[in-house]
């Protein structure tokens, strides 16, 4: 009986995973790994709970100034504590690392992002968002779409996106080989099994599988391959580049796992990571000292582990930071004006930050303002830059996915911001599936 | 799928073993890279890697059938396979393959719920508190009243249906019940771990699926329609004459109804020709008709806030519905009339769809493919059709539908064409191998749940309106074969808090009356499988039963009583993650 290759048959299965098979780009899972242009990761950190973003990027001088002042008598952080950052704004005194990267002009603040819709849900929000479909759910993620309409992923990738929250987000949402878990050490089946079987044990599986050439044996054969190279490969006591310590705790030990994943190459171009405890309604900031606290705290975890994951990528010989697009969002800002309890609300407007070797350092973006006219209902700051716009951006000049109309649907009328560096494809607005399940269609 | 047999060898066994010992040495490699616990030293060596063959080993399986019998596809395919007894229960039934799907078929078709014994004992050791509360309840309990915002009070009722569903779908004795409640809950899919549907998702489970699995599709679309649980999931909660929202006329049409197969994008309603079975409607529908049927379902809602009593039941709000002329799958004629009344505008619409020959043929392609194979013929589906669309008006018009496809010869057919999804995988192994698992809220189940959702398919969390996918190339990419791989160790390795194994494999194995490699190897091949291996395959499973320096037909020594023990768990899940198993 002649089988066709699985791969082949998966080629003349579907038409949606046939498009994914595109051109061939050299073996960047297997094969040399140095200069590998086509490597370009996408690292989107999700700030669950809302992140109070007038605390991380906060006016100076001026009008604002005042407003700010007016509007947050406990929490506002002092002149003097803020690390300037133009001649408007300035930094939280707790994101140090950040700010050494802004200064090597790879770190953008992108003011007045967000999403238009009027939900102030958490859920909804996240839903919405990481659907990249406002005021709509149940789709799918924005990266899931992205992950099955992209014409450049290499057949050979072992693991081409992961994430290493605890629940998978959902902008992951509909996938079926995400990695998922914040190491490689159980990518087998050995580990579970008792010692003194779990080698054979595992070796025999694997020649079974061998033997035969029907659908599930050649999918048992491709997870053997993949088992074998994760063994030989991942190090499960690694050591971060050019003298690099990450931080003690779980954000931190996420981000180094991710480095690993990326440095052996084996086709990820997305890891999702979410940093939840931003719901801050009570007791953002020390009564004494406003710059310091809970908020500053969690500020610092972020801060300092993006600082030793970037350090990390960049200092190999091979130059990481440039192949990574790291963007931090969260599903909507907080309102203006402090509550009673040293906290802040939910609100509307964000702001987002992209981090990496291609990203155009500065302010970005659009102030939206704190006059009371300004402010999206009389309270919170406006959204004046759509969050699919940065997005979109990242995906056709770093990862040249153009297909807009299929990772954000209904979503028109693109234009580059100016974030990173990259080749303007055209923009493609038909939607190739109405969801992200081209088996639908058939 | 190819099948060698001993006539045809895809390897000589000298062949076989000089690339075996390629990968005997990776994963002797693989072992150099973990953790040197004092124990790796003494791992035994890799029977393969010695040579000659002790012709000792050179033994053929006690199983010969080549293929899978007939009681095993008919049970891997109306049910979640057998339990150790249901094949020759099966086989009892009647004097030839025909005789014996037909009675099992009138078995599944009318289960009564007084003999599930298992399931309703099962059921109060669990200590389910939501299964039986009506929608007023469940809203008012679990959604409305939140104390504290205590989270496992409130998901209750979806965690409870998902532990439900567990229980049934393995300790049921009406499997086809089961598989098709899986079938309608895809078809029809919610996800039930969003808010707020997750507070009441027991309704859905109960009140829609379950009720109507083997009734009627139109009534079944009603129940569908009428369900908060739907009208939040979809948004026709919120649609209204002032602001449509098409998100569920939209599904019905592409996805519960005519199907994707049958939409005819943005062209005009007048435009269609007409459907060759049935002259007086389009051949499909277009944009127009989902607009149409958006304004249809104005005003279908819940009683969702005080002024509308709040009872968390469906509503119908005559003040949203949009009460003009509309056109809906005729061509551009009206036929909705202004002013039809309460609700008979969207309930026309549930017509038109459940007497459209397009349903019929879509939904009886899907049926076909999940119960037979991913690629079902033509004329199977087209005999379906004719007796979905020729019953459309009866009670049992799904139960008939089902009957015919049972009986056909396709459907008995050697298996190959398809592959468990994880939930069939899961409660297929559970199933063969008895497996004892409470699936109440705070045991140890929760260690269940993170090996079984690792695999992909948590249930009732597919975020789309089309269920999860029903393709073998869907479920066959690297993570999902190797957490595949881990769930089957996870079952046969799971202890319960007396350190007892939720899976007997040893109590069972103690059944043979032998611990002779190769009775103990036939025994489980005829449990599992029920079907031969090859010469190579049986080879490297004997040799790994009786590890070197053991004969396999001997008694193996006494001595070895631990390790024998994990040397059957270990065999078991070895079978549970052949290919043959996760066929279907």
């Amino acid at each position: 009986m002649i089988q066709l290759n699985r791969r082949n048959f998966l080629k003349g299965c579907s038409a949606a995973i046939a498009g994914m098979a595109g051109a061939k780009i050299g073996l960047t899972a297997f094969g040399n790994v140095d200069n590998e242009p086509n490597q370009r990761i996408i690292i989107p950190i999700f700030l669950r709970g809302a992140c109070d973003v007038l605390s991380v990027v906060t006016p100076m001088y001026g009008d604002d100034r005042a407003h700010y002042e007016t509007a947050r008598p406990d929490l506002r952080i002092p002149v003097s504590d803020l690390i300037a950052l133009d001649s408007q704004f300035g930094l939280h005194p707790s994101a140090t690392a950040l700010h050494d990267i802004f200064q090597d002009n790879k770190l953008s603040f992108i003011l007045g992002t967000g999403m238009h819709s009027d939900t102030r849900s958490h859920f909804d929000a996240m839903a919405y968002m990481e659907g990249g479909t406002p005021n709509r759910k149940g789709l799918g993620g924005w990266l899931t779409r992205y992950l099955r309409s992209a014409t450049n992923i290499n057949d050979d990738a072992i693991v081409t996106n992961m994430t290493t929250s605890s629940s998978r987000p959902r902008s992951l949402s509909g996938t079926f080989n995400t990695l998922a878990g914040s190491n490689l050490q159980n990518f087998n089946i050995r580990n579970d099994l008792h010692w003194q079987y779990r080698d054979q044990h595992q070796s025999l599986l694997q020649n079974l599988y061998a033997l035969d050439d029907s659908f599930l044996h050649q999918a048992g054969q491709e997870a053997f391959e993949q088992i074998s190279y994760i063994s030989n490969n991942y190090d499960s006591n690694y050591t971060a580049a050019g003298g690099v310590t990450y931080p003690n705790n779980s954000f931190s030990s996420q981000l180094e796992t991710i480095a690993q994943i990326i440095k052996l190459q084996i086709g990820l171009k997305v890891a999702a990571v979410d940093l939840g405890g931003w719901d801050t309604h009570d007791g953002q900031a020390n009564g004494s000292d406003p710059s310091s606290g809970y908020f500053a705290n969690l500020l610092t975890t972020l801060s300092e582990g993006i600082g030793a994951f970037f350090a990390d990528l960049s200092a190999e010989s091979t130059n990481y930071a440039d192949r990574v697009t790291i963007v931090v969002m969260s599903e909507f800002g907080r309102r203006v004006r402090e509550n009673a309890e040293r906290g802040t609300d939910h609100g509307h407007g964000s702001m987002m930050m992209l981090i990496g070797g291609q990203v155009q350092g500065g302010i970005k973006g659009i102030w939206p303002g704190l006059h009371n006219d300004q402010l999206y209902d009389a309270a919170d700051l406006a959204v004046k830059v759509d969050y699919r716009q940065v997005l979109s951006e990242i995906l056709i000049r770093r990862m040249e996915a153009p297909k807009i109309g299929t990772i954000f649907p209904n979503y028109e009328g693109y234009t580059p911001l100016n974030l990173v560096q990259g080749v303007d494809l055209e923009p493609d607005y038909t939607a190739e599936f109405k969801s992200f399940l081209p088996q639908l269609q058939k | 799928m190819s099948q060698s047999t001993s006539s045809d060898l895809i390897l000589s066994r000298r062949s076989f073993l000089q690339a075996a010992s390629v990968t005997a040495i990776s994963a002797a490699a693989i072992s150099t890279q973990t953790e040197a616990s004092p124990e790796a030293t003494t791992v035994t060596e890799n029977p393969l890697q010695e040579e000659p063959i002790n012709p000792d080993f050179n033994l053929a399986s006690a199983v010969t059938n080549t293929e899978a019998s007939v009681a095993t596809i008919v049970l891997n395919r109306m049910g979640f396979g057998p339990r150790p007894g249901d094949r020759e229960a099966f086989n009892a039934l009647g004097a030839n393959d025909e005789a014996r799907i037909a009675a099992y078929v009138e078995q599944q078709l009318n289960p009564d719920p007084a003999q599930d014994t298992e399931v309703a004992q099962r059921f109060i050791e669990a200590g389910f508190q939501t299964l039986d509360k009506t929608m007023n309840q469940l809203w008012r309990d679990h959604y409305r009243n939140d104390p504290g915002g205590d989270w496992t009070w409130t998901t209750l009722p979806i965690r409870e249906t998902e532990r439900a569903t567990f229980i049934r779908a393995i300790y049921s004795k009406w499997q086809l019940q089961e598989v098709m409640a899986d079938f309608w809950h895809n078809h029809f899919n919610v996800n039930g771990w969003e808010s707020p549907q997750r507070h009441f998702f027991v309704q859905y489970d109960r009140d829609v699926i379950r009720q109507h699995l083997f009734g009627n599709f139109r009534d079944m679309l009603e129940a569908v329609a009428k369900s908060p649980v739907m009208l939040y999931y979809l948004d026709n909660e919120s649609n209204t004459r002032s602001g449509p929202n098409e998100n569920w006329a939209r599904e019905l049409f592409e996805i519960h109804g005519l199907g994707a197969l049958n939409y005819y994008g943005v062209q005009s309603q007048s435009g269609l020709p007409s459907h060759e079975d049935n002259s007086n409607v389009p051949v499909g529908y277009v944009d127009g008709d989902v607009y149409e049927a958006t304004r249809c379902f104005t005003g279908w809602t819940v009683s969702n806030s005080t002024s509308r009593g709040d009872t968390g039941e469906f509503m119908y709000i005559d003040d949203n519905h949009d009460r003009f002329q509309k056109s809906v799958l005729a061509f551009g004629a009206i036929n909705f009339p202004a002013d039809q009344g309460p609700m008979v505008d969207g309930l026309q619409v549930l017509d038109l769809i459940a007497n459209h020959p397009g349903t019929a043929y879509y939904m009886c392609r899907k049926i076909c493919k999940r119960l037979v194979n991913d690629e079902p013929s033509q004329t199977l589906i087209n005999s379906a059709a004719a007796i979905f669309q020729q019953h459309v008006n009866s009670p049992d018009q799904i139960k008939r539908v089902l009957r015919h496809i049972l009986n056909s010869a396709e459907f008995r057919t050697g298996l190959g064409n398809k592959i468990k999804r994880p939930f069939e995988a899961t409660v297929s192994a559970m199933r063969l191998g008895q497996g004892d698992w409470l699936f109440g809220l705070d045991d140890d189940t929760s260690r269940f749940f993170t090996n079984y959702n690792r695999m992909g398919q948590q249930l009732f969390t597919w975020p789309a309106p089309d269920g999860y996918p029903d393709d073998k190339e869907a479920w066959s990419s690297s993570t999902p074969m190797i957490m595949r791989w881990r769930m089957y160790n996870y079952l046969t390795a799971e202890t319960d808090e007396n350190g007892a194994y939720r899976m007997p494999v040893f109590e069972s194995s103690s059944a043979i009356g032998s611990t002779a490699p190769k009775d103990v190897l036939d025994y489980w091949i005829s449990q599992i499988l029920d079907r031969a291996f090859t010469d190579d395959e049986y080879y490297l499973l004997i040799s790994f039963v009786a590890q070197p320096g053991n004969s396999p037909t001997q008694e193996l020594p006494l001595l070895l009583d631990e390790e024998y023990h994990r040397r059957l768990r270990s065999l078991v899940s070895l079978l549970f993650q052949t290919p043959y198993f996760n066929m279907r």
